[in-house]
């Protein structure tokens, strides 16, 4: 039974709950247009891709490629793939379709040699980084009784990855790089894959590209007439029935 | 295009570049390109400059406009907005340097997408277009604070070109309480509700906020558009309303017979040990090497390239490194600490929208015994993107379903950030180390750890910043350690055992060869840097160009 929100209140933000900690988001709304990760989000019937008419070309290239040519894997071999795409989706929290594909996004920047201009001194390349982390999760999984990352179960999977976040994986392939170094290095590139994609900003209800058309309405609680209302002031169940959506 | 026309009054007009006049109205390339001047390599030309950002694109309209023959060598591309910027956070990646730089020390600093970047226009491509000056003080840290290093100039030698760099940008702004009080060209933008809250938080705690100044036009200027206020300034202003040197002195300096050179990376500066002076720059442009000869180097690369071109320009002379038998080039790099606190509140804030830098204070720059630790920090208004807010969450321990969850509160969300005066130290340097780039050049080390005076400030502003979100009422809050800019590295003085060039930027070593970037300065402030650099070239070249600098440094010039 969906529970009745405000988007004022903040006790759902992680550092705020009183109890407990943080599962998937069942109590929110389905998403009603367009797409969004796993389809879930505070803005239903938003889809910034309806707005593409109002960004320049360049930009639009740029951003419905991400949508429609996902490059295949060339970088990461079949074993690699598997094992991150796990870890991916843990990191993403990513535990059913649709997905946006942030592996096969990471695959091609380090395929393209595309780095970010800086080596951790006593760190590998960012490069080798990726396969050593797919490595260590491998073993790390053995440890823990299963045939590799990928085939442990997704809260197995989380305790590695919540390891890995403190810095505590040892022994191995993960004597061969610092860890938590490491944790910042595959994160960076999983988050700026996952939030360059239109659906993540049909969640998080961002505008996008906003050339030529700008913003006019940007004071406290001021929206343009195109963005989404969050839809966590109404209940959705009753919203839409009430709607006759459903 | 030389002489003003009636039909610019009521424009602001600088009244010795005409940049913002030779832009086209409706394309936003530069639209002399296409006659702009080509010199051979070996044409001799009277000063050829490394690097087209802040320090390298003003030295070149200035001495182009003085009727000095320039060629400035440009590693990244002459970039057109209309073709290759976009409005969009990861696809704006090739505005960066990234090329690998190693980073190390106990307080190792992030390179690329934060502090470097490449093409025409260098860094202040992807600023956030804060252009505050420096204060009085900050040229003079030693005797008043006994920390950092005195400058061999002062505030009020680089104040007339403050100015004048102020109205070439244009710099909007509110009137300016601290340093040295001042106004500004064009009044302040409007404010967000992200600004709006933390001016509110900030006035209850007894800080006073002010708006601007921001090199971002407000009202008729040239060719140069109004700001739309999409918020997209740290991916290029597509729309030409912030200023960098590719719009606000490369036109002119094209139309003055400057060459920019771009796609050309300088590998050496040749050195003729029998003449005991420079005599060019060695280049390489789609994978050929080239010579260009000159009577003059000025070298403007930025912290971690200057130093790096400097250190590789070996010779039977400067074994180490070129102007570095005192073994002071690479040192003294510094980085402004940059922490930022996220504040949520119940009505929507939409950061993402107007520009990222909105409202500021300098009420904490200078010193104050009381907080115990000398120098200070100012505040300003940072407004990240979704991926620059993923890292700041993700930075706070969160991932999985609490990342998503933060993330999809985003539009609640605005941020504060600080800029600490870090202070100066010898083992904070660039050095080579033995891996060779795609170049065949040796990668380039970045050594950096805080002192304690360091830790204490930085301690001490993220309090206070924390306090303005509780006075505004904030209910919930997330704070992130980081860096912004980069400076220092090759520092001007008065003393030639401490330092690489004198007061003129010239070498103490080399009468030929010049420093014309951020690396020159001896202490950073809590200001961002991008005007100071610009001002100092400005100043520089009208001392080269009244032939205030030693004359041997130079071939007989044209009078200009």
């Amino acid at each position: 039974m969906a529970k009745h929100f405000r988007s004022g209140d903040a006790g759902h933000l992680p550092n705020q709950r009183k109890s407990g900690g943080i599962g998937p988001p069942d109590e929110l709304p389905r998403q009603r247009r367009g797409t969004t990760p796993q389809m879930y989000g505070r803005y239903p019937d938003w889809d910034v891709l309806s707005q593409q008419g109002h960004w320049d070309i360049v930009t639009r290239n740029v951003v419905l490629d991400r949508v429609q040519k996902v490059p295949p894997f060339r970088f990461f071999n079949e074993e690699e793939r598997r094992t991150l795409k796990a870890f991916s989706d843990r990191v993403t929290a990513q535990d059913k379709e649709p997905r946006i594909p942030v592996m096969s996004m990471v695959d091609a920047k380090l395929d393209a040699g595309e780095l970010d201009g800086y080596q951790f001194a006593g760190m590998p390349d960012d490069r080798d980084v990726w396969r050593i982390v797919a490595r260590g999760l491998d073993e790390t999984a053995r440890e823990a009784g299963g045939h590799d990352f990928a085939s442990l179960s997704e809260e197995a999977q989380r305790q590695i990855v919540g390891r890995m976040a403190d810095g505590e994986l040892e022994g191995g392939s993960w004597e061969e790089l610092d860890v938590s170094k490491a944790w910042s290095v595959v994160t960076r590139h999983i988050l700026s894959a996952f939030y360059s994609h239109p659906w993540a900003w049909n969640e998080i209800g961002f505008g996008g590209p906003a050339y030529p058309r700008g913003y006019a309405a940007f004071g406290v609680g001021t929206k343009e007439h195109w963005e989404p209302d969050p839809a966590f002031d109404v209940d959705p169940v009753t919203d839409t029935q009430d709607r006759g959506l459903e | 295009m030389k002489t003003p026309r009636n039909i610019f009054k009521g424009s602001i007009r600088p009244p010795d570049n005409d940049s913002a006049f030779i832009l086209h109205p409706h394309k936003r390339g530069v639209p002399n390109v296409g006659r702009m001047a080509h010199y051979r390599d070996d044409d001799e030309v009277d000063m050829l400059i490394v690097g087209c950002g802040a320090g390298g694109g003003v030295l070149s309209q200035r001495l182009a406009r003085r009727g000095w023959r320039v060629v400035v060598l440009e590693r990244g591309p002459f970039w057109d907005p209309d073709r290759d910027w976009v409005s969009d956070e990861a696809g704006s990646h090739k505005l960066y340097w990234t090329d690998k730089r190693i980073v190390g020390g106990s307080d190792p600093v992030q390179m690329g997408k934060n502090n470097s970047g490449h093409g025409v226009g260098g860094s202040m491509v992807h600023y956030a277009g804060y252009t505050p000056r420096f204060h009085p003080s900050d040229f003079e840290t030693y005797t008043r604070d006994g920390v950092g290093a005195d400058w061999p100039i002062s505030y009020w030698d680089l104040k007339e070109h403050y100015e004048r760099c102020e109205a070439e940008l244009p710099v909007a702004g509110q009137h300016w309480p601290w340093g040295d009080p001042h106004g500004y060209p064009m009044g302040p933008h409007p404010i967000g509700g992200s600004a709006e809250v933390a001016w509110k938080g900030a006035e209850d705690c007894g800080i006073e906020m002010r708006v601007g100044p921001v090199a971002i036009t407000n009202g008729a200027f040239g060719n140069r558009p109004h700001c739309i206020y999409r918020g997209f300034c740290l991916e290029a202003c597509k729309v030409n309303a912030k200023g960098s040197p590719l719009i606000t002195h490369v036109p002119d300096a094209i139309e003055h017979g400057a060459e920019i050179r771009a796609d050309c990376m300088a590998i050496r500066v040749e050195y003729d040990e029998s003449a005991g002076r420079v005599t060019g720059v060695t280049y390489l442009r789609d994978g050929q090497e080239h010579f260009q000869r000159a009577a003059a180097v000025a070298v403007a690369g930025y912290s971690i390239e200057t130093p790096r071109l400097l250190l590789n320009s070996k010779s039977a002379r400067f074994p180490n490194g070129l102007a570095n038998s005192n073994d002071q080039v690479g040192r003294y790099v510094m980085v402004q600490g940059a922490s930022q606190t996220a504040a949520r509140f119940a009505e929507p804030m939409h950061m993402y929208k107007a520009p990222p830098p909105e409202v500021s204070s300098e009420q904490f720059y200078e010193t104050d015994e009381s907080r115990g630790f000398a120098r200070g920090f100012s505040i300003q208004t940072v407004s990240p993107m979704p991926i620059g807010w993923s890292e700041h969450v993700i930075a706070d321990g969160h991932w999985g379903y609490a990342l998503r969850e933060y993330m999809r509160d985003y539009i609640h969300w605005t941020v504060l950030g600080v800029l600490n005066e870090l202070l100066p130290h010898p083992e904070n340097r660039v050095t080579l180390t033995d891996e060779p780039d795609q170049y065949g050049m040796p990668i380039p080390r970045f050594d950096y750890s805080q002192s304690d005076n360091d830790r204490a400030n930085i301690a001490y502003s993220k309090k206070v910043i924390q306090d303005i979100w509780e006075h505004a009422d904030a209910q919930d809050t997330l704070t992130i350690d980081r860096y912004a800019h980069l400076v220092g590295g090759c520092r001007m003085g008065d003393d030639p055992d401490e330092s690489v060039v004198n007061s003129d930027h010239q070498s103490w070593e080399v009468p030929n060869l010049f420093i014309t970037d951020g690396s020159v300065m001896p202490t950073q402030g809590s200001a961002n840097p991008a005007l100071t650099i610009m001002a100092l070239a400005s100043r520089l070249a009208d001392r080269l160009t009244s032939k205030r600098v030693d004359a041997q440094g130079l071939r007989a010039v044209p009078s200009g």
